[in-house]
């Protein structure tokens, strides 16, 4: 049965990269590959990206990412599935190699999302809502305010609770020379940001800019492989209860065991998103789980809250990371896991990507 | 943003009257309408158009804008559950901050969305408000 390793990954500080465009990112990401590995027999490029034609005017750009690194013959194409677009890029890549089809494939996630004022970000996003509320002028973060809202009135907690996560995400991506967000906050900063959507706040928002993330997968393993173990998806939209359907499924399909060897990657677009997916993948109890984030490895280099959020490419960091700490050559906070659960989602968690990794 | 008229005629069964589907199978009413069932699948649905009469479930107070949308702010945004037993997501108008209220009865009305300055259109849609008596 043919194995998949991810053998090396490559990335950028997620930043606002107002010298750069959406290829440039790329470029950047790429070179440090360049001497290292042989990318001379990749057989497939897969990108994962998710607005590029509303918010960079690009399309096609698969193939014009390819050119751009110097592989103008290797086929090449886009996975987009919004924010999740990099575990669905991630299966594809896995089924293709798995399948035999392919033996080598670069996957490349790539957003570029500090172009405009954020109420032009906000309206690419909203396209992710359904037609009446797009069409209605409503946004993301209005949903996850009135899920925040329903979580808070159903245990019985207050705005400090969902404050523990970005005081613990700001912690983490102190040590993450690739974080965006590298400065520690207190309850008070938090509690007394911005209000975006009433009760979330400005520091319960994952921060979005500009990213890009490379992978290496293979059938062929090497020194520094790591394992997919096994990649299942789901998707079921998101409930008023509140609670998350598409990640209580991954929890079920994937049937992974949590032990303090585990490392975590979650998709934390918003504070409400991380208690959600802390609790339905059934690693805490609902309604608590933001009170125990010290016992778990979890978001090391920051989540997207402080490492930041690079839309479609979301994933590709997440996964590099994991990677990283299995090999353990990743240059943030360290964990002593020897297997890692990476779950990819949109940013409402409508589609989820549960992956399983080991040494 | 520009108003695409097309669309707006095309989407008319949401931005001008709440028509829904409900499952014949699982009694699951989905709004906007769907030709099969978003829960179980079934395309045994029929057509039906929603009173536009609920309760406000929960709201939020939005203070960040999306593009075409700036006028609005800040925006109230609904949790509403629909007499007919959907719950869906909607832009509340002529609300007092102060005095609203979770659990209040709301209604439909018909309002103005935004407008393409460019060509001289005007999008309208149904939100909600706080029903009489």
């Amino acid at each position: 049965m043919t194995e998949v390793y991810i053998n090396s990954s490559s990335m950028i500080p997620i930043d606002r990269y107002y010298e750069y465009d959406i290829y440039d990112l790329v470029v950047e990401a790429y070179k440090n590959f360049e001497g290292e590995y042989d990318l001379n027999n990749v057989d497939l490029i897969i990108v994962a990206n998710a607005y590029s034609q509303k918010l960079n005017n690009s399309s096609l750009i698969a193939p014009k990412i390819a050119e751009k690194i110097g592989k103008p013959n290797v086929p090449a194409i886009k996975v987009d599935n919004a924010d999740a677009s990099g575990g669905a890029a991630l299966l594809a890549a896995y089924s293709m190699i798995k399948s035999g089809m392919v033996n080598s494939i670069l996957i490349v996630g790539v957003e570029k999302q500090s172009d405009y004022p954020s109420k032009y970000l906000n309206d690419a996003i909203a396209t992710n809502l359904d037609d009446y509320m797009y069409y209605n002028g409503i946004s993301s973060h209005s949903i996850a305010a009135l899920l925040m809202r329903q979580y808070m009135k159903k245990y019985n907690v207050d705005r400090n609770y969902f404050a523990n996560w970005a005081i613990k995400m700001h912690k983490n991506a102190i040590e993450n020379p690739f974080a965006y967000l590298r400065f520690q906050v207190d309850l008070n900063t938090v509690i007394n940001s911005q209000i975006i959507s009433d009760p979330i706040r400005l520091f319960d928002v994952g921060a979005r800019a500009d990213g890009a993330a490379i992978l290496l997968l293979s059938s062929n393993k090497t020194e520094s492989s790591v394992k997919i173990n096994n990649i299942v998806s789901a998707q079921a939209r998101y409930e008023f209860s509140p609670s998350l359907p598409s990640v209580k499924m991954l929890r079920n399909k994937l049937g992974m065991k949590f032990t303090e060897k585990t490392g975590i990657e979650i998709h934390d677009s918003y504070s409400i998103m991380a208690a959600l997916m802390l609790e339905e993948s059934g690693i805490f109890e609902n309604g608590k789980s933001l009170y125990n984030l010290d016992s778990i490895n979890v978001n090391l280099g920051g989540g997207l809250k402080a490492r930041g959020h690079a839309g479609g490419a979301t994933a590709l960091y997440q996964l590099a990371e994991a990677y990283m700490q299995l090999i353990g050559s990743f240059k943030g906070k360290k964990a002593n896991v020897d297997n890692y659960l990476v779950i990819s989602s949109d940013d409402l968690g409508i589609v989820s990507y549960g992956i399983s990794l080991s040494r | 943003m520009k108003i695409s008229p097309p669309q707006v005629w095309r989407n008319k069964r949401f931005m001008y009257k709440l028509t829904a589907s409900k499952c014949e199978s699982c009694g699951h009413v989905n709004f906007p309408y769907s030709s099969y069932c978003a829960k179980c699948g079934s395309k045994n649905v029929k057509k039906i158009e929603i009173s536009g009469k609920g309760i406000l479930e929960s709201y939020t107070v939005s203070y960040q804008s999306r593009d075409g949308h700036e006028k609005g702010l800040p925006s109230v945004i609904g949790l509403v559950r629909l007499d007919e037993g959907v719950e869906i997501v909607a832009p509340i108008v002529d609300a007092d901050l102060d005095k609203l209220k979770e659990g209040v009865k709301v209604e439909a009305t018909l309002r103005r969305v935004y407008t393409d300055s460019y060509n001289g259109l005007i999008q309208y849609g149904i939100k909600f408000r706080v029903a009489e008596g």
